[in-house]
C-alpha cells in the first residue's frame, strides 16, 4: 500500500482526493468516484447554468411553487436549521448582495444601492412544503454556495468510503473530510492558510479523523486603506463582517465544519461563544492576528 | 405454558429490561455520525449466513440444545 | 496544538452541536449506519462443507455438503434471498450409547427461501424452508421483525416459526408426524461507538414423534418444549481493527436438559485483504431425564430399561457432556467484490468434560473435524 495524491480542478480551485492503494491505476479509478461526485454537485447546483434547479427556483421567484428532487430539499431542510441556528445570519437568499458589491471594482455601495437587495432577503420569508418551494417576492434568490463545497467533499468522502477506503482525505480548497488516519495510524498535518500570506501557513494541525473547514476574509476581498471589504456579508446591514481573519473548525462532517466557521465569522465578536457553545474544536485568527482556540479563555 | 416457564420466561424479561435500561441510562447515546465502526459488516450479528447454517445444523445433531438466535431453520432426522 | 486529532466526535456534546449534526446527517448519503436499511448489492455465495466424525479410531459419519445461497435486493426497499443445500451423509451411528456401529446413508436436500421488506425503522422478514431426506420430510414458514427507536441505537425483534416435520423410517411400519411452534424476543443494543450487544430469548414447543426410529430402545417424551436466552457482544478494538465476538447460551428443556454454550471468535483483518479468524467454543450439558447411563453390569451391552418405564434413551446426544472446539477461518478479499474463506474446526466431545461432573464415563469420547470452503462474489 502507498498514499496517492490525485489532484484535480473543481469549483474553480485545486482540489486533491488523497488515498492509499497497491498502485497508480487503481489509486486513480477509486478517486475519480470522488472526483465524479464533486463535480456532479458542482454542476447540479450551479448558478452559472440557466437550467439547474437553483436557477429554476430563483426565476418562478414571486410566482410559481418549484417542485425539487429529494437532494434539493434534503439541502433547503439543512439551510433551515443553520437559519434557525444562528439567529437568522446564515442566510441562503444573501446572495443578492453580490449584486451590489463587486470586488473586481472595489467600491463599496451606497445605502440607496443597497436597500432593495436588503428587502430581498429572507430565508424565514421562504415557502416550503414537502418537496415544493416558492421564492415570494421577484428577485429573491437562493443558493448553496455557502455550504456546497463542503457537501461536496462529504459525498466525495462517503464515496470513497463506500468502497472500502479507510485512509485518506479529500480537500476541496482547504475545506476537507478525512476518511481516516495514515495507514501507519497518524493523523495527517493539515496546513491552514496564513489569511495574510498568500501561500503561506499559519499553522499546522494533525487530523486523523472527521472534518476541517476553513472561513476567512482573504478569499474575495478588496481594501480601502486599512479597511478590508470581505465576501461575507451580515444579511441584515448587507455589510461586510469584520471581526475575524480566519475560523477553521473541526467536526465530525466537513458541511458542519464549514457552516460553524462561516457563522462564527458573521456572528463578529460573538463568533467564539458560538464554537465554545457548538462544541466544536476550532482555530480563529481575530483582526488583530490574535489566536483563538477552544477552551483558551478558561486558562 | 407450565409455572416453571412462565417464572422463566419473567426471570428473562426482567435481565432483558436491566439490559436495555442500564444501556441507556449509564452510557452516553452513540450519534449517528459516529457509527461508522458499527456499520462494519463484521459489527453485525448475521455474520456469514452458510457458515452459521452448516455450524447450527452440525451441533443441532450432535448436541441436545438448540436454537437461540432466531426461528426457523428446517428439521432433520439426523444421525 | 491541543486540538484533539479524532474529530468524528465533537469536542464536547451541546444541544446547539447535537442540533447542527443531526442537520447534517439528515443530508442525503449521509446515514451510513442505519440500522436496518436494504442491501445496495447482491449477493452469491457458495460454500462446501467436509465433515467426518469419529470415536477412538473408528469412523462416524461424513457429511460431504454443498451448499449456494444468493441474494438479491429489489426495488431499493426489498431483498429476496434464497440457500439451497445438499448434504450427502454416509458412514455409522450407534444403535445405543457408542456401541453397535450400524450403516447408514442419506441425502437430504434443503431449499429455503426469504423475503425482506425494509422500512426506515425497522424490517420484515418472511421465510420458508423445505427439506428432504429418504426418511424425512420438514416444512417450515417463519416470520420475523424488527423496530428500532428514533436514536436507532435499540432495536426490538420478534419472531414466530411454525414446523411440520414427517419421519417415515425406512425400514416401513412407522409413519409418524412432529409439529413445531418457535417464539422469539430479543433487543439489539448499541452501547458504544466499538460496541452492540444482543440479548434473544426463544421458547420452543414440539409435539410429536421425537424418538430415533433407528435406535435400539428410544422411547421419548412427545412433548419437547424449551427456553433459551442467548446473549451476544460485539467489540471493535480501535488499536487492532479486530473485532472480537461473544456469545453465550443458556438453554433449558422439558427433558430436564440444561446446557450452557459459550462460544468467542476474533477477527483480525491483515494487510492484503486478508482476515483471520481464530475461535473457541465450549459446550456443557446435562442428561435428560430419561437418559439411560450404561451399566456396568451389562456394558458393552445396551442397558436395559427398567420395567413399566414409558420414556428412555441410550442416545449419546441426551447423556451429559462437555465439549470443546477449537477453529480458524482465513478470508481474502481478491478483489472488491471476490472474497474466498477456508475455516477449519476441530471438535471434542467427552462426559467427563460434563459441568456437573456427572456424564456417563461408559461412553466413548466422541470427536470430529470440519473443512469448510467458501467463495463469494458481490453483484
Amino acid at each position: 500500500m502507498q498514499i496517492f495524491r490525485i489532484p484535480f480542478e473543481a469549483m474553480a480551485s485545486t482540489c486533491e482526493v488523497v488515498l492509499c492503494a497497491d498502485d497508480e491505476g487503481t489509486a486513480q479509478a477509486l478517486a475519480q468516484t470522488a472526483i465524479d461526485e464533486v463535480k456532479r454537485v458542482e454542476h447540479k447546483y450551479s448558478r452559472y447554468r440557466t437550467d439547474s434547479i437553483v436557477s429554476r427556483i430563483n426565476r418562478a421567484a414571486g410566482g410559481e411553487w418549484v417542485e425539487c428532487d429529494e437532494e434539493t430539499a434534503a439541502l433547503c431542510t439543512y439551510a433551515d436549521s443553520l437559519f434557525q441556528n444562528s439567529s437568522g445570519l446564515f442566510d441562503i437568499t444573501s446572495g443578492v448582495l453580490r449584486q451590489a458589491w463587486d470586488f473586481r471594482r472595489a467600491v463599496v455601495p451606497s445605502e440607496e444601492t443597497l436597500a432593495p437587495l436588503l428587502a430581498l432577503i429572507g430565508w424565514h420569508r421562504v415557502e416550503r412544503r414537502d418537496r415544493n418551494i416558492r421564492l415570494p417576492d421577484a428577485g429573491m434568490e437562493i443558493d448553496f454556495g455557502g455550504f456546497g463545497k463542503e457537501y461536496a467533499a462529504d459525498r466525495a468522502a462517503d464515496a470513497l468510503a463506500g468502497q472500502g477506503l479507510k485512509h485518506g482525505y479529500v480537500n476541496l480548497a482547504g475545506d476537507m473530510r478525512i476518511l481516516g488516519p495514515k495507514p501507519d495510524d497518524q493523523p495527517w498535518m493539515i496546513g491552514i492558510q496564513d489569511p495574510r500570506r498568500h501561500g503561506g501557513l499559519m499553522a499546522t494541525i494533525p487530523v486523523a479523523s472527521g472534518a476541517l473547514a476553513t472561513s476567512g476574509d482573504y478569499e474575495r476581498f478588496f481594501e480601502i486603506g486599512e479597511r478590508r471589504y470581505c465576501h461575507v456579508f451580515n444579511p441584515r446591514t448587507g455589510q461586510p463582517v469584520t471581526h475575524w481573519r480566519s475560523v477553521s473548525v473541526l467536526a465530525p462532517r466537513a458541511i458542519v465544519a464549514g457552516s460553524c466557521s462561516t457563522i462564527a465569522m458573521l456572528k463578529q465578536a460573538e463568533g467564539k461563544a458560538f464554537l465554545e457553545e457548538a462544541g466544536m474544536d476550532y482555530l480563529a485568527v481575530d483582526h488583530q492576528g490574535n489566536f483563538h482556540q477552544r477552551g483558551d479563555d478558561a486558562h | 405454558m407450565n409455572p416453571r416457564h412462565r417464572f422463566w420466561i419473567s426471570r428473562v424479561l426482567l435481565i432483558l429490561m436491566v439490559f436495555s435500561l442500564s444501556a441507556c441510562a449509564g452510557i452516553q447515546p452513540v450519534q449517528p455520525w459516529e457509527k461508522g465502526i458499527l456499520a462494519k459488516p463484521e459489527m453485525t450479528f448475521d455474520g456469514d449466513k452458510l457458515d452459521n447454517n452448516f455450524t447450527e445444523h452440525i451441533y443441532s445433531s450432535k448436541e441436545a440444545a438448540s436454537g437461540g438466535a432466531g426461528v426457523g431453520g428446517g428439521g432433520c432426522g439426523c444421525n | 496544538m491541543q486540538l484533539k486529532t479524532d474529530a468524528t466526535t465533537p469536542a464536547s456534546q451541546s444541544a446547539l452541536g447535537l442540533a447542527l449534526l443531526t442537520a447534517a446527517m439528515a443530508l442525503p448519503g449521509a446515514d451510513t449506519a442505519q440500522a436496518e436499511s436494504a442491501p445496495e448489492r447482491g449477493l452469491i455465495s457458495l460454500k462446501y462443507l467436509d465433515y467426518q466424525d469419529s470415536q477412538r479410531g473408528r469412523d462416524r459419519i461424513s457429511v460431504r455438503a454443498p451448499s449456494l445461497m444468493i441474494m438479491t435486493p429489489l426495488a431499493e426497499v426489498w431483498s429476496v434471498s434464497g440457500t439451497y443445500t445438499v448434504d450427502s451423509v454416509s458412514g455409522a451411528s450407534p444403535a445405543y450409547h457408542s456401541q453397535q456401529l450400524t450403516k447408514m446413508e442419506d441425502l437430504r436436500r434443503a431449499v429455503d427461501l426469504g423475503m425482506t421488506r425494509y422500512f426506515s425503522q425497522g424490517s420484515l422478514t418472511v421465510g420458508a424452508n423445505y427439506s428432504h431426506e429418504s426418511d424425512y420430510l420438514s416444512r417450515g414458514a417463519s416470520l420475523q421483525g424488527s423496530i428500532s427507536s428514533e436514536s436507532k441505537n435499540t432495536t426490538l425483534n420478534l419472531g414466530i416459526g411454525v414446523s411440520d416435520d414427517q419421519i417415515t423410517p425406512s425400514y416401513g411400519g412407522i409413519h409418524e408426524t412432529k409439529k413445531g411452534t418457535d417464539f422469539a424476543i430479543g433487543l439489539t443494543q448499541v452501547i458504544t461507538q466499538q460496541d452492540i450487544a444482543q440479548v434473544n430469548l426463544g421458547y420452543s414447543h414440539g409435539l410429536g414423534y421425537f424418538s430415533d426410529p433407528y435406535k435400539l430402545a428410544d422411547e421419548r417424551p412427545r412433548v419437547r418444549n424449551h427456553t433459551t436466552v442467548l446473549a451476544r457482544w460485539n467489540h471493535h478494538f480501535l488499536r487492532t481493527e479486530g473485532t472480537s465476538h461473544v456469545s453465550y447460551r443458556y438453554y433449558r428443556d422439558s427433558w430436564d436438559i440444561k446446557a450452557h454454550t459459550l462460544t468467542s471468535d476474533y477477527a483480525q483483518p491483515l494487510p492484503q485483504g486478508w482476515t483471520l479468524t481464530p475461535l473457541v467454543r465450549l459446550h456443557t450439558q446435562s442428561a435428560a431425564s430419561f437418559y439411560l447411563p450404561t451399566d456396568p453390569a451389562t456394558a458393552p451391552g445396551p442397558t436395559f430399561p427398567a420395567f413399566g418405564a414409558t420414556t428412555y434413551s441410550e442416545d449419546q446426544r441426551l447423556s451429559a457432556f462437555g465439549a470443546v472446539t477449537l477453529g480458524i477461518k482465513v478470508a481474502k478479499q481478491l478483489t472488491p467484490d471476490w472474497q474466498v474463506d477456508l475455516k477449519l474446526e476441530r471438535y471434542e466431545q467427552r462426559a467427563g468434560w460434563s459441568l456437573s461432573g456427572e456424564g456417563d464415563r461408559g461412553l466413548e469420547p466422541f470427536s470430529a473435524r470440519s473443512i469448510q470452503f467458501g467463495i463469494s462474489r458481490l453483484f
